[in-house]
């Protein structure tokens, strides 16, 4: 049907094995938290409602404490337009994020393999105040 | 009064030197916020002071892809297809008139779109993600940016309506009636003919393809104009998304403008609102930016190595196989959206992405393979230019798949990964180069003569692509740090090295930009240059 050449055919056999690679080796529980977040999906010990209105992150009265280990699920919600929800270490290096998409219930599963402190950015512009939504020290995870 | 007579080389001439204006203002604005990033502080009297405010910079930020994308690009397209296409294909242009006319609205349109931001400060972003426009910003402002907007994607209507009504005008001698010559024409471009002829041999049913006459099957069209034909269809749903997102603001923003009624923009999902932006958004970057670049590379490609393109046939199917992924994948900006449904992250958001690498893959080997058989080559700017646009699509390319990822986007998303190793290195790296590699290729076609300086075009060349790449590695490496897109980081000084270093490859690819200018104005004269557009009072001879 189709007429292909044979070095074309190397070619694309070559093209399917970066594919597959890649796509299994990301997909799978090689990629840390492919393992609680796609595979084995473990109940939270702890849930963290937290609501971002204005500009503004309001966090659980109680504050945000996690142990080392424990799957906790955090919940966020918008009352007025897209946000984002990052955490990131005092280094400044981002653990993880998801986008906070107002009248829904954003929802992500976290397990914290390091102690310490922890800060939340918002990591989608949502005006020009964007870059003031940060709340240093957050969040504690201890051993 | 002389102004030069209006010919497919005039109106060409016309759409290249309004897009490399374009492209000059959005290197001017991506040198100012770059400076900003940098942490400098300078005043250019009555225009902008370094540091602005951050909501004059996010007002600048919003037009910058706009008119990076439909002034740049678009209209370097439209010099390059508009010429070519007809020139190819042996026909006249449908609509000299319209295809002047458009150029016009094209360029109000984003000029309007551009003063929303500059005068009335309209930072939503070229996201637009609901229901942000309608909350954050002035009315006026918001009602600015849609109208400039939607007559940006008119005009691009009005190109492609102009491309289609010249490539399927029937021709007096055609034996067949009009819709079968249409089908068969059609059919034969896409390859569509071999698959159908198979399926019917499958079942022992023999019918001609050409409606059951006796007529012979048409001459396929040239694979570079299959391409341009494909890519306008993703160009086509893309103008109808922006518009409807343009006509929702208005719907929200006028009562309130008119008679100060506020309406809940929270009745529309914002998760629906982008899904729809998304999959229209998309066809321009995974859709017709690729297949147009594609079918560029299919043209200049043969022309380069003077021999036909290598495994014509497979890229027939390679046009057509895009079109279905390109469809399929704008999943791949809700990776980090949690209530998008998993399936669809999964699927649309990486498997189908995934389907880029093999279209975009296969097209640069038919180019690759085609310039490889014809050795010994020579290396001339437009081969150079080419050669630099696939190594920036493979890197950019290469990058944007590990973004487009169900896992790793966790840790990517709105980070400086995605302007930086992947936007920035596809639109300078890849993409300009490309269009700098047509322009240097048509502009002996278009005035007889090409670039007179070889040393400032090898000087455009090379500041060009150590600029665009060096510029995309200092952003994509911040990410690394943690540091985001579209965020300030005032009195933070742990990024700067990176900003630095960005800003030194932005002064480098703004050289490059300044070298290939005065090129054209030494080659052609400035006179030429503005008699392309207004009538100047004819010199007296010496």
């Amino acid at each position: 049907m189709v007429e292909i050449e044979k070095v074309e055919k190397r070619y694309l056999f070559l093209l399917i094995v970066i594919a597959v690679f890649i796509n299994a080796v990301t997909i799978s529980p090689l990629t840390p938290w492919q393992n609680w977040t796609f595979w084995s999906r473990p109940t939270p010990t702890s849930i963290f409602n937290i609501s971002v209105c204005d500009y503004e992150f309001t966090l659980p009265s109680g504050g945000i404490q996690v142990r080392v280990g424990e799957p906790v699920k955090f919940v966020v919600t918008s009352c007025d337009v897209t946000y984002g929800f990052g955490v990131f270490q005092r280094s400044g290096r981002m653990l993880f994020q998801m986008q906070v998409l107002p009248n829904y219930s954003n929802e992500i599963v976290w397990i914290f393999d390091e102690p310490g402190l922890y800060t939340i950015r918002s990591t989608e512009y949502s005006g020009p105040d964007h870059p003031s939504m940060i709340v240093p020290d957050a969040i504690r995870v201890v051993p | 009064m002389a102004r030069a007579p209006m010919t497919p080389q005039v109106l060409s001439l016309r759409y290249a030197v309004v897009a490399v204006l374009f492209l000059a203002l959005a290197g001017i604005e991506g040198l100012l916020m770059r400076a900003q990033l940098s942490n400098m502080s300078f005043t250019i009297p009555g225009l902008v002071t370094i540091p602005m405010e951050a909501e004059h910079y996010y007002a600048m930020l919003t037009p910058h892809p706009l008119v990076g994308a439909y002034g740049w690009a678009y209209l370097a397209v439209f010099a390059a297809f508009y010429f070519l296409v007809p020139t190819l294909i042996k026909k006249p242009l449908y609509s000299m008139r319209l295809a002047n006319a458009h150029m016009w609205v094209h360029i109000v349109g984003l000029l309007t779109v551009w003063s929303s931001g500059f005068f009335l400060r309209f930072g939503s972003l070229y996201t637009v993600y609901w229901p942000l426009p309608v909350v954050r910003f002035p009315p006026l402002s918001v009602v600015i940016f849609a109208v400039g907007l939607a007559l940006v994607e008119l005009s691009v209507l009005c190109f492609i309506f102009n491309l289609f009504a010249t490539i399927l005008k029937r021709s007096q001698s055609d034996p067949l009636p009009r819709a079968v010559a249409l089908r068969s024409l059609l059919m034969a471009s896409f390859g569509l003919d071999n698959v159908v002829r198979s399926l019917r041999g499958l079942f022992g049913h023999r019918t001609a393809l050409n409606g059951g006459t006796r007529a012979s099957n048409p001459e396929p069209l040239p694979v570079f104009v299959v391409a341009v034909m494909r890519g306008s269809i993703d160009a086509t749903l893309n103008a109808v998304v922006l518009t409807g997102a343009g006509i929702l603001m208005l719907f929200f923003t006028l009562p309130k403008l008119l008679v100060g009624l506020t309406l809940d923009p929270l009745v529309v999902d914002p998760l629906v609102y982008k899904n729809v932006f998304w999959w229209g958004l998309d066809m321009i970057a995974d859709g017709d930016v690729l297949i147009w670049v594609a079918g560029t590379l299919y043209l200049l490609a043969p022309i380069l190595a003077n021999r036909p393109l290598y495994g014509e046939k497979v890229v027939r199917y390679v046009i057509l196989t895009d079109l279905i992924v390109s469809m399929g994948v704008w999943s791949h900006h809700l990776l980090c959206d949690r209530p998008q449904p998993e399936l669809m992250r999964l699927l649309s958001g990486q498997f189908i992405t995934w389907g880029e690498f093999f279209t975009m893959g296969l097209s640069f080997f038919a180019a690759l393979m085609t310039l490889w058989l014809a050795r010994p080559l020579k290396f001339s700017m437009p081969m150079k230019f080419m050669l630099g646009g696939i190594v920036g699509f493979a890197l950019g390319g290469g990058s944007g798949l590990l973004q487009a990822n169900f896992a790793v986007n966790l840790i990517m998303h709105n980070t400086q990964w995605v302007p930086g190793f992947h936007i920035h290195q596809m639109v300078l790296t890849g993409l300009s180069s490309i269009l700098f590699a047509a322009i240097y290729a048509l502009l002996p076609m278009l005035t007889g003569t090409g670039l007179k300086s070889e040393r400032l075009s090898n000087l455009h060349f090379w500041f060009w692509m150590i600029g665009g790449v060096g510029m995309a590695f200092s952003m994509g490496f911040a990410w690394r740090d943690g540091m985001l897109r579209r965020t300030l980081y005032p009195g933070v000084d742990m990024y700067l090295p990176y900003m630095n270093s960005a800003t030194v490859f932005g002064v480098l690819l703004a050289l490059g930009f300044l070298a290939f200018l005065a090129n054209l104005i030494k080659t052609y004269g400035l006179r030429t240059l503005v008699g392309l557009f207004i009538p100047l009072p004819v010199s007296k001879p010496k």
